[in-house]
């Protein structure tokens, strides 16, 4: 294959490696353009165009929400209830995740209770945060921040918890102390939990967010969309569950190029050779 | 305050060492008073049969294990933390694997302070010691063993300390690459006067780089003979059998190694 481009003229190389990215764009949508042309002939054919409406009205509907500017109140809310979630959720994940790994003693005596926080259903408390936190956006913001929080937070204890003892030792002798120990060794061991665990994170996010405003809320995303269900407008409910896709997308994109940033040390980022990838 | 502790640069006194068993069995013995000096300057080779216990003792001077008795003086002071001030080339190259390697070789300067230009100018030296111009970006996954095991060298060479273990530093490198590191090992030594405790398997390294060989016995471990090695330096790495007097210190090391096997082989 290699030989083959070799022993090819240059022109012909370039015109190749120029379609070579179209051509894999095209691979990764083309599942979804299946999907969505099936969805297009199937509503009203064999499934009621009532129940799931279909992608050009759905289009349309989207284009209009942003024309007329009747989304954006409900995105700039829904918006800045998932970014202070997340950063809340993620910061103190990060802190507290880091300084019980570092701490074992007093881990031990913490990591229980945590575990039982953990497995409580974060969704059946929804309610609960609307009485404490009010009608507005904290409400969300705590229930999805702690959401984020316990992915983090593992992750990152994990992490810390997880790295070579004899790497610490080695480090010391060459004259680290503690702060430096953390610095160089601590944290740059778990960058990839930490990573992992802002991934996971991400739909999580989005589903706290969705959830309280579905709990109960004044503005929002999921509001827009729980009042379009309950009004029989499927096209708006479509729209709605579109932009937070594509909210996770973005996200999804961001994340993927810090850990190609903070991860380049790792054999596994770039063994995929780019023709199969 | 004995004669030893001034004139050493380590001094291993009566070293006992066991290390738990697993569940129900009883602990393991290692190190069975083990007692011998690195006097300063001088080049001290350890060599014993596999798991003996020659990476604990290094592991003690560098204040990693502590010893189930007997104790360890590095300069005269006792070492009961981790020892900052020692080189340390460990078995495993263990670089770090999120740092290039110039970046590991410049760890240690980075660590003490040293501003970034003279750190670069002095890591840099150091890499073109050992022979690894070239790969200063790569990162430890894509370095072969040997270079690996190079760079560090390197990492301690980087920062100049004046005791330095070496555990079997040379082990995975090629014929060639070897000698040409044990000759510019000598030449470096005998620039800086440093002390060295080395561990190899490797008699023929152990005699031409050193000037006593300690002969271990296997588990749990006894110091067999300690060989001096007088022949006159600078020796020529390349060439040991045409060194006067190499035949008949390889043989005394060999004849008590060669009693060890004995003992294995009629038990
Ligand atoms: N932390 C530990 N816990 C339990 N046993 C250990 C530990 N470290 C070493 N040992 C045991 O002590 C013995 C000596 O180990 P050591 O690594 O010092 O051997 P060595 O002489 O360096 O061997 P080699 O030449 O193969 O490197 C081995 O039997 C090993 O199993
Ligand atoms: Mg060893």
């Amino acid at each position: 294959m290699t030989d083959q481009l070799a022993t090819r003229p240059a022109e012909h190389r370039s015109l190749r490696q120029l379609w070579a990215p179209l051509g894999r764009g095209l691979m990764l949508a083309a599942p979804g353009i299946i999907m969505l042309c099936g969805w297009q002939y199937a509503s009203g054919r064999l499934i009621r165009e009532s129940y799931v409406s279909k992608p050009t009205d759905i289009a349309k509907r989207l284009y209009e929400l942003f024309a007329t500017g009747e989304i954006w109140p409900s995105l700039a809310v829904t918006g800045k209830e998932l970014v202070l979630s997340y950063v809340i959720g993620v910061t103190l994940g990060l802190l507290l995740g880091y300084a019980l790994g570092r701490a074992p003693r007093a881990a031990r005596i913490v990591e229980p209770y945590v575990m039982a926080f953990y497995g409580i259903p974060k969704i059946a408390l929804a309610p609960l945060f609307v009485i404490w936190f009010g009608i507005g956006i904290w409400s969300k913001v705590m229930l999805a921040g702690t959401m984020v929080f316990f992915l983090v937070f593992y992750n990152v204890y994990a992490g810390v918890r997880s790295i070579d003892r004899e790497v610490v030792n080695l480090a010391m002798v060459l004259g680290a102390n503690e702060r430096q120990l953390g610095r160089h060794i601590y944290l740059p061991a778990a960058a990839p939990f930490l990573l992992l665990g802002m991934r996971m994170a991400i739909p999580y996010a989005v589903i706290g967010v969705i959830v309280g405003e579905f709990t109960s809320s004044i503005a929002g995303l999921g509001l827009f969309i729980n009042y379009a269900s309950s009004t029989y407008d499927p096209a708006s409910v479509f729209a709605g569950i579109f932009i937070l896709l594509a909210f996770v997308m973005v996200m999804n994109a961001l994340a993927t190029r810090l850990e190609r940033r903070l991860l380049r040390w790792r054999p596994s980022m770039q063994g995929v050779p780019p023709e199969a990838s | 305050m004995t004669d030893h502790d001034t004139q050493s640069a380590l001094s291993f006194r009566a070293i006992r060492q066991s290390f738990p068993g697993l569940a129900g069995e009883p602990p393991l013995p290692v190190l069975n008073d083990i007692s011998f000096e690195v006097p300063r300057g001088k080049f001290v080779s350890v060599i014993g049969p596999s798991g003996c216990g020659k990476s604990t003792l290094l592991q003690m001077a560098a204040g990693l294990l502590k010893q189930t008795a007997g104790q360890v003086f590095h300069n005269g002071i006792l070492v009961s933390d981790v020892n900052r001030t020692i080189g340390f080339v460990p078995q495993q190259a263990q670089l770090l694997p999120w740092k290039t390697m110039i970046e590991n070789v410049e760890f240690p300067l980075l660590l003490r302070g040293v501003k970034a230009a003279e750190r670069r100018a002095r890591a840099q030296q150091a890499v073109d010691k050992v022979d690894l111009t070239g790969f200063e970006g790569h990162y430890p996954y894509q370095l072969s063993g040997g270079m690996q095991k190079r760079a560090s060298i390197a990492r301690m060479l980087v920062y100049k300390p004046d005791t330095i273990l070496m555990d079997e530093p040379f082990g995975a490198l090629d014929a060639q690459t070897r000698m040409v590191m044990q000759h510019d090992l000598q030449t470096m030594l005998a620039a800086e006067g440093a002390s060295v405790l080395f561990v190899t398997h490797d008699i023929t390294e152990a005699v031409m780089l050193s000037d006593s060989v300690v002969v271990m016995s296997r588990r749990p471990a006894r110091i067999l003979a300690e060989v001096p090695i007088d022949l006159p330096r600078p020796r020529d790495m390349f060439e040991p059998h045409a060194i006067p007097g190499f035949a008949e210190a390889y043989d005394r090391v060999w004849s008590v190694f060669r009693s060890e096997l004995k003992v294995r082989r009629a038990a």
